[in-house]
């Protein structure tokens, strides 16, 4: 006797999930008065299927959900920096080719070169003023952040009320931090000194209690 | 994002917010994360079965659609659009994670919570919540999902979570209406047998 294998007779799947016609519906359930199994099978999976609906909510509440929000602005608008300093660096050099291009630049010989080269290469000066804080928020409530900067000491002081004080062993007090580089995959920042070196890396768990990794 | 965004825009259409997003705006985005993130973290933890990855995913989702946002077209959904982006996102971890369906459980993993005035009671049918208490049943639910491959832990959560049709499942997936059909047999009788004990002391 040949039978249909179960994976390719989707008739009961579809009758479950409502995917028959009005016509194909009623001849289904003509076949289930005559046929026990069947019925006790259409009903266990019927059963089976209100079970899930009713267990597995479409929506749910988000742990930490503001600091959920406030993560992707701050991605946000680092993607955003990121793409100002990308195209930043690309019309600069895009400008200086065209520049090449013009006939007379030959003519200027290698000491404009040099003074575009001194232009064009010296180091940034002031690092703090491009930098920017993209938030205060602080996912404990008790905890207040402020931040604080001084041109004159060329530095910005992050102050958090509320939090226990940092162990002895956490040395990351008299870090000279130079700069810093955002990992948005990995939603961390890793902090560098004078010398490349990196001395802090700041980065949150999967419940979002940041996480800090000083050097040592 | 300032949380108060949300109250300044909570009332505007989705797609007065997308224009909006899509002119650089950050608070309408917010507005649209506060809007649908219980529903995405809803599907990540489902599929995903762990709160911290699903989560992590949630956001990812959300922040690919900002990336995606300019080549967005404003006559489809926006939440269609989303769920579709929040969903390739979450199977292609499932895959490179290579979860097994006989992989082992743990139970921690199905603690989540209900959002408030969430659809969470049965339609129609009897379901054997007489003989366990929904805490046990849930568990026992989440334990038996978490236990099925990611081909039929995905199509059981289109289908029975977010009640997609089969044709939108097959587009989503993608696949055959005949592979949605099969994987969504194959899926119930897994979860079956996982649960018999259950069906046998209700039914």
């Amino acid at each position: 006797m040949f039978m249909i294998p179960p994976s390719e007779d989707h008739t009961l799947i579809r009758w479950i999930d409502g995917e028959m016609n009005e016509t194909e519906r009623k001849a289904f359930e003509e076949s289930l008065k005559s046929d026990t199994a069947l019925a006790k099978e259409a009903k266990d999976l019927r059963a089976l299927s209100s079970s899930l609906r009713a267990h597995l909510p479409a929506e749910m509440t988000v742990p930490h959900a503001d600091f959920f929000n406030s993560q992707i602005g701050v991605r946000i608008a680092q993607m955003d920096l990121d793409q100002v300093r990308t195209d930043s660096t690309e019309a600069t050099w895009m400008s200086l080719i065209r520049w090449m291009r013009q006939p007379w630049f030959a003519t200027a010989g290698a000491a404009a070169l040099a003074i575009l080269g001194f232009i064009f290469f010296r180091p940034s000066g002031d690092v703090a003023a491009q930098s920017m804080i993209l938030s205060s928020y602080t996912p404990d409530t008790r905890i207040q952040a402020r931040a604080f900067h001084d041109d004159g000491a060329g530095a910005t002081v992050l102050l958090l009320d509320g939090l226990d004080a940092i162990p002895a062993d956490k040395k990351i007090s008299g870090i000279d931090v130079r700069r810093s580089e955002m990992e948005p995959e990995v939603a961390s920042m890793t902090l560098y000194d004078a010398n490349e070196s990196q001395v802090l890396m700041i980065s949150r768990d999967g419940l979002g209690t940041p996480l800090i990794s000083p050097r040592g | 994002m300032p949380a108060s965004a949300a109250t300044d825009l909570g009332e505007v259409p989705d797609l007065d917010l997308v224009k909006r997003s899509q002119a650089g705006d950050t608070r309408a985005f917010d507005v649209l994360v506060t809007r649908y993130r219980g529903r995405i973290y809803a599907m990540t933890y489902h599929l995903i079965q762990n709160e911290a990855e699903a989560w992590d995913l949630a956001q990812e989702a959300f922040i690919k659609a900002w990336r995606a946002l300019p080549n967005f077209k404003l006559d489809a959904g926006f939440y269609t659009w989303l769920y579709r982006i929040a969903h390739n996102v979450s199977y292609d971890w499932l895959r490179k994670k290579k979860i097994q369906g006989d992989g082992e459980f743990d139970d921690e993993r199905t603690e989540h919570r209900v959002a408030a005035g969430a659809e969470a009671t049965p339609k129609g049918d009897v379901a054997p919540d007489t003989a366990l208490r929904n805490s046990e049943l849930g568990q026992r639910i989440q334990a038996a999902i978490a236990k099925l491959s990611p081909e039929h832990r995905q199509v059981i959560i289109l289908r029975e979570v977010e009640g997609l049709a089969y044709e939108e499942i097959a587009a989503l997936v993608p696949c055959s209406l005949g592979t949605v059909m099969s994987r969504l047999f194959y899926a119930r009788k897994k979860l079956q047998e996982q649960l018999q004990d259950v069906y046998d002391t209700t039914l």
